[in-house]
């Protein structure tokens, strides 16, 4: 369903659209760590949940969610919400979405500026989009509708991409920026996405940076790569690696105090190990902008 | 390379609007059935579409997602199907995998319901003839992770049923707890799956039927285990409505009436004690 840009802003007003506060340096939540953060209260601001992951009838998935979310600040990160698909949306999938955002009380919903199927397939990928006006015009009714069904702004995220489409009319930062004006939506913006993309298609960087709106930014995600010499693969697999906290500074030079998580979606290391590469960021955080040692 | 400056690379032009072959500006629904098309069906028109960067072809950037795609999907079905990857030893499984995904493409948003369709695709497959025990793993494993997360409601207990009056006790009509599935299965799935979790050999008698394997949640733990005839008859009946006291004729009709009532009770008591049933209520007097 399309709404109009008034209606999209109606529903901006009714749902508050104050930016979501500041958290501080926190973990992708994965449930190898459940008891680790559950017996050992580490030193995390806060967790990033998969929506998804919860987004089940019952059972222990929930349970462990409801216990960690007694202790820290949530957020809710999908995977699967197909902002950019031309197919309808799932009503089952945004209604299971508001459940669970109505039980956990995240401090903001996000999910990805990309597609995952059409035609009734899923792909469980986060595929690329064409940067056309044709686009950006459907993605803003796409999150309007959105953020009207959950009563609350999203916040969207940057993708690696592989590909980039020779009909596209802008760069990826303004169809981002303008698509963050329309609809009022908030960024999640990550670094080493951004740095991926960067060099897979030959753009700087910093470019992407300074074209984002500052103000619309509400989380930055680290995580790390695979490189292929001729191009970069996005795995979230490692650690981070030195050109992207190189980028993470720039970042925070540019966004200025803006919640921070590490994301780590394949060889999930201890908890520990995840805790010490957080304190990396909140060293280089803190280097750039000496009053967060004080926070 | 890091990106250390603004002396990057130069973003290359993007080109023109328009599609190579046609005036009309390619749609976005256009663009993404291409895409689409390319993953699910190898087709190469996407390429033309998309740009080469300065170190590579289109083609190779890509088969990024083309391998991403089996790959994904591959991991799923062995995030989900755990010891029947492991049993099927790598190369097995990975062209078993492959075949789903190719007949089966995800039609759910949520990853997890991708391969719930893989324990009946197992059933078709010419495999099956001489290793029926694969799917019944299969079909074992789905069991207990839709336990897992099985919708929560609170299971019956003991207590609850020592509320009835023992003479109203024939009337009682039980609701199955929503984690419980029982499966007939044909081979000795409930050993292998047991030896699999502890890494050691499968049964000798591997292709000697368990008859049927419940699996279901106890507080928050999937379990399972081996349920006999009389016991799986019952609690099909029972989960179909059955009255207390027409199970009790029924199993005395299967084995010895004298002690048809003891049986159904001791099963019923089972049921209680492990969370296998969600309620109860009185049917109306005959």
């Amino acid at each position: 369903m399309a709404m109009t840009a008034a209606q999209g802003t109606d529903v901006l007003a009714r749902a508050g659209s104050a930016k979501p506060d500041y958290l501080g340096f926190g973990l992708g939540l994965r449930p190898q760590h459940y008891t680790d953060i559950l017996d050992g209260n580490p030193a995390v601001d806060w967790f990033e949940v998969i929506s998804e992951n919860y987004m089940v009838p019952g059972g222990q998935p929930l349970k462990m969610l409801d216990r960690i979310r007694e202790r820290y600040p949530i957020v809710m990160h999908g995977v699967s919400l197909s902002i950019a698909s031309t197919a309808p949306f799932d009503p089952k999938y945004l209604a299971d979405l508001k459940a669970l955002a109505d039980r956990t009380e995240p401090k903001f919903v996000s999910d990805h500026l990309c597609w995952t199927g059409v035609h009734g397939v899923n792909l469980h990928d986060l595929l690329p989009v064409p940067y056309t006006r044709e686009a950006l015009d459907h993605v803003v009714a796409r999150i309007q509708h959105v953020q009207d069904h959950l009563q609350r702004p999203i916040a969207i995220e940057n993708v690696s991409s592989y590909v980039q489409f020779a009909h596209a009319e802008m760069p990826e930062w303004d169809f981002i920026a303008e698509m963050a004006k329309r609809t009022g939506c908030w960024l999640v913006f990550d670094v080493n996405n951004v740095f991926v993309s960067a060099f897979n298609h030959d753009f700087d960087a910093y470019d992407f940076i300074d074209g984002i709106p500052a103000d619309r930014v509400v989380q930055f995600h680290l995580a790390g790569h695979e490189h292929a010499t001729t191009h970069i693969i996005d795995t979230h697999d490692a650690m981070v690696p030195e050109p992207v906290w190189e980028l993470y500074r720039a970042a925070v030079k540019r966004f200025g105090r803006v919640s921070t998580i590490i994301e780590r979606d394949d060889n999930i290391p201890p908890l520990a190990e995840l805790v010490a590469e957080l304190s990396e960021a909140r060293r280089i955080a803190c280097d750039m902008l000496p009053e967060l040692s004080l926070t | 390379m890091t990106l250390t400056s603004k002396t990057m690379i130069k973003r290359p032009k993007l080109k023109s609007a328009m599609t190579a072959s046609s005036a009309k500006p390619l749609s976005l629904a256009d663009a993404q059935a291409l895409f689409q098309k390319a993953l699910l069906e190898g087709d190469t028109g996407i390429l033309d579409l998309v740009l080469d960067n300065s170190r590579t072809s289109r083609t190779q950037l890509f088969g990024v997602y083309k391998n991403a795609y089996s790959g994904r999907l591959t991991e799923i079905l062995v995030n989900d199907y755990e010891y029947l990857a492991v049993y099927m030893d790598g190369d097995d499984f990975d062209e078993v995998a492959r075949s789903y995904i190719a007949a089966h493409p995800s039609q759910s948003q949520n990853a997890r319901w991708f391969g719930g369709r893989l324990p009946a695709f197992l059933r078709t497959l010419p495999l099956n003839a001489d290793h029926p025990e694969c799917a019944d793993l299969a079909y074992l494993e789905k069991a207990l992770a839709d336990a897992f997360d099985a919708a929560d409601v609170e299971p019956m207990t003991l207590a609850a049923l020592a509320q009835y009056p023992p003479d109203d006790w024939g009337r009682l009509v039980f609701t199955a707890h929503p984690s419980v599935t029982v499966l007939a299965v044909s081979t000795d799935v409930f050993g292998l799956w047991k030896a699999l979790k502890s890494d050691e050999a499968a049964p000798d008698a591997l292709y000697q039927s368990n008859g049927h394997v419940a699996a279901w949640r106890h507080d928050a733990t999937p379990m399972c285990r081996v349920v006999g005839d009389e016991e799986a008859m019952m609690w099909t009946e029972a989960t179909r409505g059955m009255r207390f006291d027409a199970l009790c004729e029924m199993l005395a009709t299967f084995d010895d009436p004298d002690t048809a009532a003891m049986r159904a009770a001791g099963y019923l008591q089972g049921w209680l004690t492990s969370q296998m049933l969600a309620s109860a209520v009185l049917a109306p007097e005959a």
